[in-house]
């Protein structure tokens, strides 16, 4: 490792390193403004020059000594860009010199020759690099008249959600080079030269990108801004507080900004394992909805019809009497719907307030077309191990991505994933039954046909058997019913196997070989793989069966992740809010009734006399008959709470603390920014209070008998979220230790401002992912991972569908797009013109043949349901599929792998 | 017993009677009026420059600088259509406290445009404590002329630049 001396501080560095980051190891800060270290250093801007000298050395290559016998230093006769620089052994940087200071001087001022310096109305002002380096080093004063600046445009759209100010723009290209290099979604870019130096964007709809709002971040200057939170509050005014993005199950970090009781803006906080730097879009700018003039303020209950104005005790009274009379009679009347949206704390308490309140099994969270949420089992036990971290898979890892859309479902996986791949070479295999965006960084893209996904994952593990690349002493010391397992496999050959998933057997070879090879390997599965186990076991099986014949679980990089719809689906799982599942992802005796099984189909009579509904809305996806007696606990008035006999309001995720547990089962708290809406109340605390009112009227219906624990109204005094968690903390095996106090270690606080704090302990350049890799939140075990010596079982299930290729009819694929008719994101305006239109997605052999173009109006029918969309034709579907994004305008609730007959109008 | 000593008693009776012919200092306050000194630090008033447009751009450093955060500053932006001030950021809301302020005159160094200035009222008497907020329409002064009050529409971009008026010569000395 080379050794340099930076300001005469040693310091030993990797190979490679710029001199930029040799500095802050030994605490020298050198300002910057175009290098930033998640991009590719270009030096453009020439704050960073220093002197660079490095051993001088005689003819014969020896390091000559000066008169004190120390090396003597060949200086470099001009000044080094210490952002492209790397170090070599024995190099010698000096920051500290008056040459330094000179050329800092001179290229602040040169900076501020055209820039407008309208700090008080800009939005960057208080945490502008900018701002900040001049005042660190730049001239008190300029020598050009103020009157000869360059003005350039001033309120340049750039998207609905970014303005670009052009006369800040001190053109140091982080953005184009984020948009590059990171999202790879190049939009941005330079137009002209010199002066006339511009930044533009060049895609249609403009800055088409999920991830533009980063750039605002990155932006050392006031340049972009975001339209959103523009000229709404100085930086300083709004006060951070530290949260997690409740909108997809990535579980980005965040900093709520509140002022005067709303949000004002959304910045990313730092978490190395989570989301880096970075947020989507969507968790930047969707959060209108916390202040929407239409939540819910007041608890409702119906009289005479309608839904009426009521106190908290007159809502409680009667859902905790009304809830008694039914249990009287029959616990399993009573059921309870909890979406997975809803935090830990209030799962927790949901699945309590059932199964040891109320004594029934009916629960589900699996309410919703996309939340099928399957594999619960399988994670479990082969979850991937604990410091995965996949945005830094190297290339020792092959990944498996597998009926997964991680662009439109966890845009911040995909960035990630991206990374991984690009970055540090990790081996991506991306299988669908279509081509999504994450194919373009993939070693090997899949499309297998939809309903065939078990013959395609038979075809990968009995490639690698038929190649003798099974891990055999994995499978000797750890595995059972191995060679049942095989004698079943028998019939399936890779070239069956091929024929039906039309996959090619050679490049289910070649992707055997690299699963089978990998020193690490993991599977990352999604939504559209969550429908296939749903309607085929074997699919689920066979995903574990790869991972077993070939060792890969039980460490860090090996095993399996799910890529789950919403922000707190692992949570939902793992605090049983399932009809067989309990607490701890066990399993419990007496199994309940699914969502699918309580609500019925239409014109059935409801299996329930009372639902329990929270935090979703089952009425949306139509076919819903209210029972006797609703309750509904929600944001807003949503379809099912409107047809309620009950109407509770709830706290959004930024009224109140928390914990979601993300889809890489990373738990994570959340702290309140807002007031309370009107008289929203936690849905933590509603549950207790309905569980005590039902506890204290059933201890005289036992009175005389025991009174067990659980039905003592003290055991649901909780007076905050902390000590819900505090309780599962000491009781459920999973989330061991995991109190507030442990969750909330390393979070990073919000980035100090100018003016905040005592201005010395500040650094001048605060650009977030320069000090340190924070990581924080806590990841459970699996079986795995934490018992070395389990044994696992294969279990063999034959694919539902015959081992015959036949030619199927169109089938419809569904999928889901980041920004759609929910609504949540109903109610930023900002983001409306990026929800798209409604349209059908059909391959161009299946075009021709049915004689569509490309545009066309055609009727989709499915299912006794007819709907006319738009038609695209491309390449994305394979033939034989059609994709229709759920969601959108008149595209609610559709049935994945229906069959379907397309006609033009 | 002693004889008074007249010449003490003459004495004071001087005082007396010179002060009984020279003019009072005291003045029957609320019908009298002494003027204030020219720097007098009395209740702010909002300037406007002379086309009518509020000087205040609604940045908040009067705010950040004040020592008793008696003002609060709710700024937003503006369009052509509807323009208050130069520049693209305007102040929406504008308060101060007056039962805070303790008159030092920080808001008045901070402000970039010159916009608040501490003047010569000093009649501040409330009966209640509500009332010793003022908003926006109390501070900001008379436009000078009807029809360059604010908001008004006004094409000229070269307002987008002016925001914050220029000090000759770079920054001042
Ligand atoms: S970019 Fe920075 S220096 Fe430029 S006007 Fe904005 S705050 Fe001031
Ligand atoms: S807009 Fe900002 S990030 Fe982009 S080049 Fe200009 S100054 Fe740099
Ligand atoms: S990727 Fe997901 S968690 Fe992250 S900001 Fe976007 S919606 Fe939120
Ligand atoms: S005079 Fe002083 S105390 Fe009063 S508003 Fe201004 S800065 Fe605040
Ligand atoms: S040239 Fe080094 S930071 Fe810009």
């Amino acid at each position: 490792m080379p050794q340099v001396t930076i300001d005469n501080k040693k310091v030993e560095v990797p190979n490679g390193t710029l001199i930029v980051e040799a500095a802050k190891k030994v605490g020298v800060e050198i300002p910057v403004f175009c290098y930033h270290p998640k991009l590719q250093p270009v030096g453009m801007c020439r704050m960073c020059l220093v002197e660079v000298g490095t051993p001088k050395r005689g003819k014969d290559g020896q390091i000559e000594l000066d008169a004190n016998g120390a090396p003597a230093i060949a200086w470099m006769p001009k000044l080094q860009t210490a952002c492209t620089t790397v170090v070599s052994d024995g190099m010698t940087v000096r920051t500290d010199t008056a040459q330094v200071a000179d050329a800092r001087r001179a290229i602040v001022e040169f900076l501020l020759t055209s820039h407008p310096l309208d700090c008080p109305i800009c939005d960057k002002g208080g945490e502008c690099p900018l701002q900040n380096l001049t005042m660190a080093y730049g001239p008190g004063q300029s020598r050009f008249p103020v009157e000869s600046k360059f003005h350039n445009a001033k309120r340049v759209p750039l998207g609905d959600l970014i303005m670009l100010d052009r006369e800040r723009c001190i053109q140091c290209s982080r953005c184009v080079r984020f948009q590059d290099e990171i999202a790879d979604d190049h939009v941005l870019g330079f137009a002209a030269r010199g002066r006339g130096l511009e930044i533009v964007t060049l895609s249609d709809p403009p800055f088409d990108s999920k991830f533009s709002g980063n750039t605002i971040d990155i932006c050392p200057v006031g340049a972009l801004t975001s339209r959103d939170f523009r000229l709404s509050a100085r930086v300083w005014e709004v006060r951070d507080y530290p949260s997690v993005c409740a909108h997809c199950s990535v579980g980005c970090n965040i900093l709520i900004g509140e002022r005067d009781h709303a949000i004002k803006r959304i910045v990313p906080r730092e978490n190395a394992s989570v989301n880096e730097i970075w947020t989507c879009d969507k968790g930047r700018f969707v959060h209108h909805f916390t202040v929407a003039p239409d939540r819910l303020t007041t608890p409702l209950v119906r009289k005479n019809g309608n839904l009426e104005p009521a106190t908290w005790n007159e809502a409680l009274d009667l859902v905790a009497s009304r809830f008694k009379e039914i249990k009287w009679h029959d616990p399993n009347a009573i059921g309870g719907l909890a979406g997975d949206r809803a935090s830990n704390e209030d799962l927790y308490l949901f699945q309590k307030l059932f199964r040891q309140v109320i004594g029934s099994n009916n629960l589900d969270h699996r309410v919703g077309w996309s939340v099928t949420n399957t594999g619960a089992d399988s994670v479990r036990v082969y979850g991937a191990g604990v410091g995965t971290n996949l945005g830094a898979l190297d290339q020792n890892v092959t990944a498996l991505v597998f009926g997964a859309d991680p662009e439109e479902e966890q845009p911040v996986i995909r960035l990630r994933l991206k990374r991984s791949a690009r970055t540090f070479g990790a081996n991506l295999i991306v299988a669908n039954g279509r081509v999504t965006k994450l194919a373009k960084y993939a070693k090997q893209s899949l499309v297998y046909q939809y309903g065939a996904e078990a013959y395609f994952l038979l075809g990968l593990i009995r490639a690698i058997l038929d190649e003798r690349l099974e891990n055999r002493d994995f499978i000797a010391t750890r595995v059972q019913n191995f060679d049942a397992f095989a004698t079943s496999l028998e019939p399936y050959t890779v070239e069956r196997c091929a024929e039906i998933c039309h996959v090619k057997p050679e490049k289910i070879r070649d992707a055997a070989r690299q699963i089978a090879q990998s020193p690490n390997f993991l599977i990352l599965y999604g939504r559209e793989a969550m429908f296939a186990q749903q309607n085929d076991v074997a699919v689920a099986r066979a995903l574990a069966a790869l991972l077993l014949i070939t060792g890969h679980l039980g460490r860090a990089n090996n095993g399996l992740v799910a890529l789950y719809p919403h922000n707190n689906s692992t949570g939902a799982i793992d605090f049983g809010v399932l009809p067989d599942g309990g607490v701890g992802r066990t399993r419990v005796e007496r199994r309940g009734l699914s969502a699918r099984e309580m609500l019925g189909r239409s014109n059935e009579r409801p299996s329930m006399r009372a639902l329990y509904v929270m935090a979703c809305d089952p009425a949306a996806d139509g076919n819903f008959v209210k029972p006797e007696f609703l309750v509904v606990q929600d944001l807003f008035l949503t379809e099912t709470a409107r047809l309620a006999d009950v109407v509770l309001p709830a706290q959004s995720f930024a009224e109140r603390d928390g914990t979601f547990t993300n889809t890489e089962r990373r738990a994570q708290l959340f702290r309140a920014a807002l007031k309370p809406i009107g008289e929203a109340k936690p849905d933590w605390w509603i549950i207790a209070e309905i569980a005590k009112r039902l506890v204290s009227g059933l201890q005289f219906q036992v009175s005389g008998s025991q009174v067990s624990g659980n039905l003592k109204p003290e055991t649901w005094n909780y007076a905050t979220a902390s000590a819900v968690m505090d309780e599962i903390a000491a009781t459920v095996s999973l989330y061991k230790g995991m109190t507030y106090a442990a969750l909330a270690e390393n979070v990073k606080l919000p980035r100090p401002r100018s003016g905040q704090g005592n201005p010395s302990e500040q650094p001048t350049e605060i650009a977030m992912g320069e000090l340190e890799n924070i990581s924080s939140g806590k990841v459970w075990a699996s079986v795995a991972e934490s018992d070395a010596r389990a044994k696992f079982e294969l279990v063999w299930s034959e694919p539902s569908r015959p081992l015959t290729a036949d030619s199927r009819p169109l089938t419809l694929a569904v999928a889901r797009s980041l920004y759609d008719g929910g609504t949540l994101v109903s109610k930023t305006q900002i983001v409306q013109a990026r929800v798209p239109a409604p349209f059908v997605e059909i391959n161009s052999q299946d075009a021709e043949q049915l004689g569509i173009a490309d545009g066309a109006r055609v009727r989709v029918s499915f299912d006794m349901r007819v709907i006319e969309l738009d038609a695209r034709v491309d390449g994305h579907v394979p033939p034989d599929a059609v994709l229709i994004p759920n969601n959108l305008d008149g595209t609610a609730a559709l049935p994945m792998g229906a069959r379907v007959k397309i006609e033009k109008v | 017993m002693a004889f008074p000593d007249l010449g003490a008693i003459l004495k004071g009776m001087s005082v007396t009677l010179r002060e009984m012919l020279t003019p009072p200092v005291t003045i029957e306050y609320p019908k009298v009026k002494k003027p204030v000194a020219a720097r007098f630090r009395g209740r702010h008033e909002l300037k406007r420059h002379d086309n009518g447009l509020e000087k205040c751009i609604g940045c908040s450093l009067c705010a950040a600088a004040c020592p008793t955060d008696a003002i609060y500053v709710e700024p937003a932006e503006q369009t052509d259509a509807a323009r208050y001030s130069p520049g693209e950021r305007y102040a929406k809301r504008y308060e101060i406290n007056l039962l805070r302020c303790i008159y030092c005159g920080f808001c008045e160094e901070a402000c970039p445009t010159g916009a608040i200035v501490l003047e010569h009222q000093y009649e501040l008497s409330y009966y209640d404590r509500r009332s010793a907020i003022i908003t926006k329409e109390g501070l900001l002064v008379q436009p000078p002329a009807p029809e360059l009050n604010t908001p008004r529409a006004l094409r000229d971009p070269g307002n987008l630049y002016s925001a914050i008026p220029p000090i000759k010569g770079g920054v001042e000395e």
